[in-house]
């Protein structure tokens, strides 16, 4: 149980971890490593730069598994504010030195399941994503990609409840804007 | 609930009333009940944009990747001859106080970035209803 009373889900998987299970291993990257690369691509609209911040939250994960006191936070929430941090770096870094090019956009390789309409869809939302001020694009990453609830994610934004709902109102407002002629146009 | 909070919620939370705020769910849904019109007039553009960003997909965990991250799992160190002898002779635990000791002082020599105390800061606001606890402990990566 952690301090707000909800079990949390990776506890005995983090604690097989820290004793050098190479199955828990195996099931903790298959259970986040995932879960932070969409996190930092999302972030970043970058997909070589995601695979770095989600490798090295990784690598925080291993150095933090064998010393992990159940009970204070969940797992996924600590990993979550490592993995959040080291996105922030980078767009501070971006900010400081202005790239010659933009990074390049998320790209899943070919899908054959997704038509191009879909592909297209999925780029554009994308640029809408990035457009985003920083902090409501972590509010709606947070809350709609990441399915955290709103204290979880206020609590990660060091926020208020309410000023979460404000940043989301904001967020989805300017999606819903630029992503107005797709909604028109019968494509989602 | 008012209308103006569940139009709020919606244009928070999206248009899939599950995933609003487990404590205005039922609230939102006897509204729902109520006025069912809210459904297309609430619900529907905000799933709309629900469907659009669902669009976005991630990327996947390549096999390279996987292996780089487990390439640094932690090992379960091997009983090795000498480590259960000193065991057996109580050095062990000579050594481990030692040991302790010596993480204590580097521990509160280290300086940790403002980062790490940002997710320092996860733990202890997840902590302040727990006396027993000790977040400082946590993490010093």
């Amino acid at each position: 149980m952690t301090a707000a009373g909800a079990p949390d889900p990776d506890e005995a998987l983090v604690a097989r971890v820290g004793r050098g299970d190479p199955a828990a291993a195996q099931m903790l990257v298959s259970r986040k490593l995932p879960r932070m690369l969409a996190l930092a691509a999302r972030m970043l609209g970058d997909k070589g730069e995601a695979e770095d911040v989600a490798q090295e939250a990784m690598l925080k994960a291993w150095k933090q598994a064998p010393v992990w006191k159940p009970g204070v936070a969940k797992f996924d929430t600590w990993l979550h504010r490592v993995a959040l941090n080291l996105c922030y770096d980078r767009l501070r870094r971006r900010r400081e030195q202005p790239m010659a090019t933009p990074p390049e956009q998320v790209d899943t390789g070919p899908a054959p399941d997704r038509g191009l309409m879909a592909a297209d869809t999925g780029r554009r939302v994308g640029m809408a994503l990035a457009a985003l001020p920083e902090r409501q694009r972590e509010a709606v990453v947070l809350c709609h990609y990441q399915e955290l609830g709103n204290i979880e994610a206020a609590s990660l934004m060091e926020i208020s409840v309410e000023a979460l709902e404000s940043l989301l109102s904001r967020g989805r407002r300017a999606l819903r804007v630029a992503l107005a002629d797709l909604a028109q146009g019968g494509k989602l | 609930m008012t209308k103006t909070r569940f139009e709020a919620l919606a244009q928070a939370y999206g248009g899939d009333v599950t995933r609003w705020p487990e404590v205005e769910r039922d609230a939102a849904l006897r509204l729902l009940a109520a006025q069912p019109r809210l459904a297309r007039t609430v619900l529907a553009p905000a799933l709309t944009l629900d469907m659009a960003l669902d669009a976005l997909p991630a990327p996947a965990a390549d096999a390279d990747l996987r292996a780089r991250v487990l390439a640094a799992a932690p090992k379960a160190r091997a009983a090795t001859p000498w480590r259960r002898w000193i065991a057996g002779a109580g050095v062990g635990l000579t050594l481990a106080s030692a040991c302790a000791a010596g993480v204590a002082v580097v521990a509160s020599a280290a300086r940790p970035s403002a980062d790490d105390r940002r997710a320092d800061a996860v733990l202890i606001d997840a902590s302040v209803d727990v006396p027993a606890a000790d977040p400082s402990a946590q993490d010093q990566t």
